[in-house]
């Protein structure tokens, strides 16, 4: 099967998987208690000014009726209106998807320069105690809560050493670099320790596997084996498990942006329940489906790229 | 089910087990663990919950090991009690998404057809949901607690399980006693659940242990936000919130609970490793 | 103050110059706990808004510093007819919007109208006395349908702040909701005369206001205010991170400081915590109605249950755990100390567990009763309130549960009278009682805080005291519902708190009002 084939066949089994994201969002955000009349007019406003605010933000329609609006508006490219931030859902996304897609990116690259090298280290030593220190240090940086670690580094690197500063996310590329780095680090630490993990038993299987031996059997430079074979390998492992865990990475933005006062897509999301802001909630959740797919589809290519035992089926 | 695996050749099991030291101490980790969990009443000194307005915020002492909080409360007796939610929370949080998710995937891996595409999507929609937001909407439905958040979280996990249980029974399918068994006329269900699931479990119970501890970890997310175990119970991330508003002026506050958390943490990750370097087919 | 910048003033200034020398310039920066959404005098709606429309507009008349009395603003004179039922004010000479245009009488007429709208704004209610609103160049004539001992003070009420006609004229959108998003949005200068104008905004990051230099009050020196040059605003959620941010330098102010970290930074050399007195009062709705929202019976309707539960709080020792001391018990069942009429009842049900017990056993109720405390999710302190009262009301024969829940389902539930007892808070709008008697006791306004309580003598008193306009006479209307309240008991009595502010050593003269607006006007900061 061709490539452009194969994408349209993906792009297409994503029409129904959206549609059921559309259908869960919709139900879930109307099931919560309150509604967005009540958080909007305050605890102070009467029943009939809440009522005339539901009418206003036609909450008193059918079910179908309104899930209709949405599922037609969505397909036309229109997200609705905000409630809370009383602007197209569509804009308040534009602002603050690019802030979180950064803090992700940045953390992965960040997870990569710590995790690839000293697994290779761990590898290449496995079962002797550089193996053992490593494994260790990870883990402790996997079991540490987010809001604990990111706090106790804006504690002692920003406030008491003022090595970072603590908050904004600055605006040149350079400043963002530099304002954004505790809390990738913080994200890093956690997936850096699953990276880690993952590289060093993909190395490990390289190494030990029939062709490696035989190469070596045959005097090939080790440098040359790593490179040529364990690299790619590694590469391929490293690429699947990131596309696969690239939606808990986003999602985990959520509590990293509340500490460190980032002003993404993870807070806002926090702010649009609190607010039940049903447009925003579901247009933030609809835009994280059609990203967390394309990645899903993009880690598939890359895949099908470097390793010729995986087909495009 | 790991009696069926295992039951052969357990005596060089058990043997080989002992021979590695990163499996040992996952087990040694979690077997105390599990004594604090269950006799948590054994191992405090005081009542987690008793209340003293003459001993608020104490330092480390001989009397307080651990210092005390907000409320004069023990808190190394609150980090012993917080095992018994913890622990509570590693086991149900993840066991139902673990049998839900087992029994799923590895039916769809073995008839496949219309009810693998089917479950392709729901996989597909499961995991392009942002899985927190999923789960502080379910349990902003059903209230706040830890009934409703293993609720929540089993929502989205059996997905996991269910992915990973199918891809396996599918490999497993293509050796040859799978359609040995298919040669002699075994119902499916002899099939599924004698022959290919217990070959096919290994990988998902290595994911389990690393899941345990995710899920403490998550659990400690939601207590930070609130919408986790209900107070006046001690949960190591409720004790944590607790005390980052004192990590310069009372560091012990969220310290303790913290290394409680990596301890734990390292632990099953230890067990995870080690089960899975001893179980993993080699050549 | 830095004495080179005073060598600096007094060079470069005539010998005209007061004798005090003023710090000017520079940008204070603020941290704060949310974001405005929209700062419009009518649609602010939430605190972050309300606190911060006096900031960019003005108001006809200024609170005096004590709160009880009402002085000139954009107004120069003020006077109310005989019969109570004509306000004539008439406005400043030359006074300026910030971009420079001039403000007539017609902007005050157009912005009353806008604000007494109950299409437009939540707040129309407090101006439901007026009647039409009409203006003759400067001079601007309120015809009232009955006398309101209220309306001065409304006239000195954010959602009264004037703005410009032809702003909203000129604002692009259909309807005056789309025109004041627009008008937010574009960030300018035109819409208000107060000392400062939004010139910067991000959604949830930053707000930044810049000086108005067309402001019409005058600084010690001499010259317009405000001192700064603008304010630049961080939003910063988390409590711990805000701290730090002010110990890092980073902002020159954090406000919201929980209570339990006041003392380690009035310990701080570097900072200067602050608190400030405020109309704040933390209070829980008891829910009064016969039965509970399940159809079961409530413990709770019984007067006798509520009073013992509040005999059976010790308010020094929640105040010491929850406020670490910054707090004091309610001392009027209705208001804050510092409110208008407030009568002082204290000790109110001070601490008296046998008094307590007695009232249990005579409403006879069972050992072992479950109560449920509603509380929000995330806050330390409801959760610290929660394990004392747990604590407290045991020997009572209470057991207390806990619900934690979002700030939407508390109002959700307060609205549907699913609830025992919930935490909740209040801040004076206005300054005037009738606004936070009304809502925590008038039965029409919002069922006594959702309590579900009626008292007819309650509701008779509060409508009289509405047109009541001998101040004496209102007092004591006020006196006797105050009274009538403490002992019905609709709520948990529990404590005021002023407000936490922050501030670096290098700013001074910023204020928080006990309204709770943030007053930028006389604030300087010195680099």
């Amino acid at each position: 099967m061709s490539s452009l084939n194969y994408i349209f066949k993906r792009l297409l089994l994503m029409v129904p998987t959206f549609f059921l994201v559309m259908v869960i969002i919709f139900m879930l955000v109307r099931m919560l208690p309150g509604d967005p009349a009540i958080a909007m007019a305050g605890d102070r406003a009467s029943d009939a000014d809440i009522q005339a605010i539901r009418e206003r933000l036609g909450l008193t329609e059918p079910m179908l009726v309104q899930f209709w609006l949405f599922l037609s508006n969505t397909v036309q490219g229109d997200l609705g209106r905000s409630i809370l931030m009383r602007t197209d859902v569509i804009d308040v996304i534009a602002d603050r998807l690019p802030i979180t897609v950064f803090l992700t990116v940045y953390s992965v690259v960040l997870s990569l320069l710590i995790a690839g090298p000293l697994a290779f280290v761990a590898a290449l030593n496995r079962g002797r105690w550089p193996d053992a220190v490593i494994r260790t240090i990870f883990q402790i940086g996997l079991s540490m809560p987010v809001f604990y670690i990111g706090l106790v580094l804006l504690t002692f690197l920003a406030a008491q050493l003022r090595l970072f500063p603590v908050g904004g996310y600055g605006d040149t590329f350079g400043e963002k670099l530099y304002h954004l780095f505790l809390p990738s680090v913080t994200v890093a630490l956690y997936t850096s320790a699953i990276i880690m993990r993952n590289l060093r038993s993909a190395i490990i299987e390289v190494l030990d596997a029939e062709y490696v031996q035989f190469a070596r059997a045959k005097g090939l430079p080790s440098r040359l084996i790593l490179g040529r074979h364990v690299l790619r390998n590694a590469l391929i492992s490293t690429v699947t498990l990131l596309g696969l865990s690239i939606g808990n990475l986003m999602s985990g933005t959520l509590v990293t942006e509340t500490v460190f006062a980032v002003p993404g897509m993870g807070r806002l999301m926090l702010e649009a329940i609190f607010a039940r802001d049903y447009p925003l909630i579901q247009g933030l959740t609809l835009t994280f489906a059609v990203l967390v797919s394309l990645v899903f589809l993009m880690t598939d290519l890359f895949q099908s790229r470097l390793d010729p035992r995986m087909r495009l089926q | 089910m790991s009696d069926v695996a295992f039951s052969s050749d357990r005596p060089s099991f058990v043997r080989k087990a002992l021979r590695k030291p990163g499996l040992v101490a996952g087990m040694l980790i979690i077997g105390f663990s599990i004594l604090l969990a269950i006799f948590p009443g054994l191992f405090a000194p005081y009542d987690p919950n008793a209340i003293d307005y003459n001993a608020i915020r104490q330092p480390p002492s001989w009397s307080h090991p651990f210092g005390t909080d907000l409320l004069g409360r023990d808190s190394l007796s609150r980090v012993i009690w917080a095992y018994q939610v913890n622990m509570q929370m590693a086991v149900l949080g993840t066991v139902f998404a673990l049998v839900t998710g087992v029994i799923i995937g590895a039916l769809v891996g073995y008839y496949r057809g219309i009810a693998d595409m089917i479950f392709g999507r729901i996989v597909d929609a499961v995991i392009t949901f942002p899985f927190l937001v999923l789960v502080i909407a379910v349990v902003a439905v059903l209230g706040p607690g830890l009934v409703n958040m293993y609720i929540a979280i089993s929502v989205v996990y059996w997905v996991y399980y269910a992915r990973l249980m199918r891809a396996e029974v599918i490999a497993q399918m293509g050796n040859d006693y799978a359609a040995a068994g298919v040669v002699m006329g075994y119902s499916d269900r002899r099939i599924i659940f004698r022959h290919l699931l217990p070959n096919a479990i290994t990988p998902v119970i290595v994911y389990w242990m690393t899941d345990m501890a995710l899920v403490i970890l998550l659990g400690s997310s939601l207590g930070y936000l609130g919408l986790g175990a209900q107070p006046p119970q001690a949960e190591w991330g409720v004790l944590i919130a607790e005390g980052r508003n004192f990590i310069s002026t009372a560091w012990w506050l969220s310290l303790m609970p913290g290394l409680a958390i990596v301890l734990t943490g390292l632990g099953f990750s230890l067990l995870g490793d080690g089960l899975a370097d001893l179980l993993r087919p080699r050549g | 103050m830095h004495l080179k910048s005073v060598l600096g003033l007094v060079v470069a200034s005539s010998l005209a110059m007061p004798a005090l020398a003023q710090e000017r310039g520079g940008t204070l920066n603020f941290a704060r706990y949310d974001g405005s959404r929209l700062i419009d005098p009518i649609y602010a709606d939430r605190n972050p808004d309300i606190w911060m429309v006096g900031s960019l507009f003005d108001t006809l008349l200024r609170g005096s510093a004590d709160g009880n009395s009402v002085e000139p603003g954009l107004a120069e004179t003020f006077s109310v007819s005989d019969d109570g039922k004509t306000v004539s004010l008439t406005l400043r000479e030359g006074v300026l919007f910030a971009d420079g245009s001039s403000m007539s009488g017609e902007d005050a007429v157009f912005s009353l109208d806008r604000a007494r709208n109950p299409d437009l704004s939540p707040w129309a209610g407090l101006l439901g006395s007026i009647d039409s609103v009409s203006a003759d160049g400067n001079a601007v004539t309120i015809s009232l349908k009955d006398a309101d001992p209220t309306i001065l003070s409304m006239l000195a009420t954010f959602n009264t702040a004037v703005v410009s006609k032809a702003a909203y004229d000129a604002a692009p959108g259909d309807t005056d909701q789309d025109k004041s998003a627009a008008i937010f949005a574009s960030t300018s200068a035109g819409v208000g005369s107060g000392p400062f104008y939004l010139c910067g905004f991000e959604q949830g990051a930053s707000m930044d206001f810049c000086a108005n230099e067309h402001y019409w009050r005058m600084g010690a020196d001499g010259k317009p205010l405000p001192y700064l040059e603008g304010v630049h605003f961080e939003i910063i959620p988390d409590d711990a991170t805000r701290i730090l941010s002010l110990q890092a330098g980073e902002v020159d102010a954090a406000e919201f400081i929980p209570f339990s970290r006041v003392a380690e930074l009035e310990a701080d050399p570097n900072i200067n915590m602050q608190l400030y007195p405020s109309t704040r009062i933390i209070y829980s709705p008891i829910n009064t109605r016969d039965t509970r929202a399940d159809g079961s019976p409530n413990p709770l309707a019984d007067a006798r249950v509520r009073k013992a539960l509040n005999y059976g709080t010790n308010k020094d020792a929640l105040i010491g755990v929850v406020l670490h001391g910054a707090g004091q018990p309610m001392s009027s069942p209705l208001m804050a100390k510092a409110t208008q009429y407030a009568s002082d009842l204290s000790p109110l049900y001070s601490y008296d567990m046998d008094k307590a017990k007695a009232l249990i056993s005579e409403a006879g109720l069972e050992p072992g009763t479950e109560v449920t405390l509603t509380t929000l999710a995330g806050s330390a302190d409801d959760a610290t309130i929660f394990a004392a009262l747990q604590q407290m009301w045991a020997p009572l024969g209470i057991e207390l549960v806990v619900e934690q829940v979002d700030g939407a389902t508390r109002g959700a539930k307060n609205r549907s009278g699913e609830f025992d007892i919930h935490t909740y808070g209040w801040v004076n709008d206005v300054n005037d009682p009738s606004q936070v008697v009304g809502w925590l006791g008038y039965t029409p306004t919002a069922k006594a805080v959702g309590t579900g309580w009626e008292n007819a003598e309650f509701n008779t008193l509060f409508e009289e005291a509405a047109k009541e306009m001998d101040p004496e006479a209102r007092k004591a209307k006020f006196a006797k519902m105050q009274d009538l309240y403490a002992e019905a008991a609709p709520l948990l009595f529990m404590y005021e708190t002023p407000f936490a502010v922050a501030l670096g050593s290098a700013v001074e003269g910023y204020v928080q009002t006990p309204l709770g607006n943030n007053i930028f006007d006389e604030a300087t900061v010195s680099r």
